[in-house]
């Protein structure tokens, strides 16, 4: 009977050891490390941040509420671009070869993207970019699907952008305040040649406003007085402005030059609520287009509980709201994981891009469809441009915008500080207005 | 074409101002400070935290302005260019890294985004259909009497008197009884306070960004190159010079090719003419 009992014991010791051991081992293990998120763009920038703070977010709550594939924790590993070309391919390589990401969320700006793109198409890494909106890179999706089938883009492209922009200024600039001919004052970027050549195509057929004059300036241009000069010299009934890099410097000096000439247009600084202060308070009278969510826009329940989130994690820190990509990192990181979960993971790539072109996310507010993160198919045609846009956010640009979000609003900044959405009417909670000084 | 002549010579006075502390290392010292910058951008940001942060009124925020100047210039003749004066080459690149360490110092304290000043004078007015700032004509005015004083100085106070011995000749002036180190120590002082005042005002007139110490560096590096090492007055015709040319292919040519004017001339000057206008031994 002793015996018996001692071999029981030897048994059973025994196996409790082997099952310890396999749930210990390096196989088991395996499967609960990390699923590695990497971020690219700047470190330093209102832009950068805004995509590092919208992914940290999600990622807090995927991995509060169990993780993901199978519980697995997320880890977000990061690599600076500097928003410089060159830095930006190393970025991704690093990313790529010492971190062995699973999936790249981006906050580059246009030039760094396009500079990554090819080692992306090489590394074959899922990358969705939450910034930039450079139609090209989407023309080069629905050219070369097998190629950069890996890569989204949750902001409205710019061809997006420039044609509801022209609604605006067929229905407000031209309808309503009866201004005919602009000025353009581009900054000397990728983007700003790639917006220009929209609106020089569209503006005047479709809006009726003649394009007068046309300034390209160099993006570390310090003085912008004789610009102002020669473009208020012409007459025209507004400047539109498109810049995307260091945009409170034209914005501030608009304002202290008082320049007797209105403006719009892209003003990308004026994206966030830290373009007050920026500006010295001298940033009233400014108003942009802006993709959304932005300052001024109603907010949905959860995209607000998002931003309380953002705020009571940040507080202070620059930027203190999160610019649009800051939301399309929050939401675009539940559409990636969605995608994984159907697909079983990130790899293979083709059962993961299937899962994320049927990403539908809809978000409803007051009972209308508010925001939609979903993306366009391949060979599926946007009805008003008649034209694809494979794996760009799935926008809605023709009225009454029922559809889906539209790819961008008005935002105008008042001389008070505050801010309201101007256009489309569906989204709007505030009137288009001029600076005091312009009679 | 009143556009052109009016803001060219607002420009120009601004310019001016820049170049003036850049000229006095140069002419003295015979150092290429390429840490000057940094006392404009220093200017401008010690001059925006007085105000807009700590709300602290305007001339003795100036002032605070032009004392952290002073110190920044003479710490940086104490520290680098005294420790490698028998080596050129070894004081430009130092101090070169002096001004990417102190950029990088302002981008952790103030993040890369390009700030708006106040300006030191609101308002602005029309002549001849131009808007004119009251702030940039203060700083065109205080340039001319900066100017002006400082050629008092040099050529009519006892220091100045050294000043200009010291950039003819330090051994001689040593010989006859001056201390070149001393008379190094006040023109790093002056050129910190000049550049730092010319912060103040080349901040409130564009914006306050950390990597706004190469534009006036550049532009200083070329008013002493066409106007010619050791003259004041030559600065000042050579900052007129540029300041117009760039309001002008600006208004005419393209707002792109703003800064490539500067740069032909200065390769123009030094082919034709390497010592500039009206270039001399001593200031």
């Amino acid at each position: 009977m002793g015996t018996n009992r001692m071999t029981l014991v030897s048994i059973m010791a025994t196996t409790a050891l082997f099952v310890a051991g396999v749930l210990c081992s390096p196989v088991t293990m395996a499967a609960k490390d990390p699923v590695v998120v990497g971020y690219i763009g700047s470190f330093d920038s209102d832009t950068g941040k805004s995509t590092i703070r919208g992914a940290e977010i999600a990622i807090e709550e995927l991995n509060a509420a169990g993780g993901v594939l199978g519980g697995r924790q997320i880890k977000l590993v990061k690599a600076d671009t500097r928003e410089d070309v060159t830095e930006g391919i190393k970025a991704y390589e690093y990313l790529a070869e010492t971190e062995k990401v699973d999936f790249i969320i981006s906050g580059s700006i246009d030039d760094v993207s396009l500079s990554w793109l090819p080692r992306m198409a090489e590394y074959k890494i899922p990358t969705l970019d939450t910034w930039t909106s450079y139609v090209g890179i989407i023309d080069m999706v629905v050219n070369e699907y097998d190629k950069y089938k890996m890569y989204f883009m949750n902001v409205a492209c710019d061809y997006a952008l420039a044609t509801l922009y022209v609604d605006f200024g067929k229905d407000i600039l031209a309808d309503k305040m009866g201004w005919k001919t602009t000025v353009v004052l581009q900054e000397d970027t990728a983007f700003g040649g790639g917006v220009f050549e929209l609106v020089d195509q569209m503006l005047a057929p479709e809006a009726g406003i003649e394009i007068i004059d046309h300034i390209v300036y160099d993006t570390n241009t310090v003085d912008f007085s004789p610009i102002f000069s020669k473009a208020a010299e012409s007459k025209p009934d507004f400047i539109y402005l498109i810049s995307s890099v260091r945009s409170q410097v034209p914005s501030s000096q608009y304002v202290k030059l008082q320049v007797p000439v209105p403006m719009t247009g892209i003003n990308v600084a004026a994206f966030g609520k830290d373009f007050w202060n920026d500006t010295g308070q001298m940033g009233g009278g400014t108003s942009t287009l802006s993709p959304i969510p932005s300052v001024g826009f109603a907010m949905d329940d959860r995209t607000q509980a998002f931003v309380e989130k953002y705020e009571a994690k940040y507080g202070s820190s620059r930027p203190i709201f999160p610019h649009f990509n800051g939301f399309n990192a929050y939401y675009g990181m539940y559409n990636a994981f969605n995608a994984a979960e159907r697909a079983g993971g990130f790899a293979p790539l083709d059962a993961w891009v299937t899962e994320m072109e049927n990403e539908d996310l809809k978000i409803y507010k007051d009972g209308k469809l508010w925001l939609r993160y979903g993306f366009w198919k391949p060979g599926e045609i946007e009805p008003r441009t008649n034209r694809e846009y494979t794996h760009n956010i799935k926008f809605d640009i023709t009225q009454p915008l029922d559809d889906g979000a539209p790819s961008m609003v008005v935002i105008q900044w008042y001389e008070d500080g505050s801010t309201a959405v101007v256009y489309p009417e569906k989204y709007a909670n505030g009137e288009f207005g001029v600076p005091s000084w312009i009679k | 074409m009143a556009q052109v002549i009016i803001q060219g010579f607002l420009l120009s006075g601004l310019y001016a101002l820049i170049a003036v502390g850049f000229t006095m290392i140069f002419s003295v010292g015979r150092v290429l400070n390429l840490a000057y910058g940094v006392y404009i951008m220093l200017g401008g940001y010690v001059y925006y935290v007085a105000v807009q942060i700590l709300s602290l009124p305007k001339f003795p925020s100036f002032l605070l302005a032009g004392l952290a100047g002073i110190v920044f210039g003479v710490l940086t003749y104490l520290v680098l260019v005294k420790r490698f004066e028998k080596d050129p080459i070894a004081v430009e690149i130092s101090t070169l890294i002096l001004a990417v360490v102190m950029q990088a110092v302002i981008v952790l304290i103030f993040s890369t985004a390009p700030r708006s000043m106040w300006p030191l004078i609101p308002g602005r007015f029309e002549v001849f259909g131009v808007s004119i700032l009251k702030n940039i004509l203060f700083a065109t005015a205080v340039s001319w009497v900066v100017l002006g004083s400082l050629m008092v100085f040099i050529h009519k106070t006892h220091i100045g008197r050294a000043i200009r011995a010291v950039s003819m000749d330090a051994k001689g002036a040593a010989v006859s009884g001056i201390d070149p180190h001393r008379i190094n120590l006040v023109t790093w002082a002056l050129s910190g306070v000049l550049g730092a005042i010319a912060g103040v005002f080349f901040a409130t007139y564009t914006q306050l960004d950390p990597g706004m110490w190469v534009f006036p560096l550049i532009t200083a590096v070329a008013v002493v190159i066409v106007g010619g090492i050791g003259s004041i007055i030559g600065s000042l015709i050579a900052a007129h010079i540029i300041g117009f040319m760039e309001v002008a292919t600006t208004t005419w040519i393209s707002a792109d090719l703003r800064g490539v004017f500067t740069m032909a001339l200065i390769i123009v000057v030094l082919v034709v003419a390497p010592k500039g206008l009206l270039g001399k031994a001593e200031l």
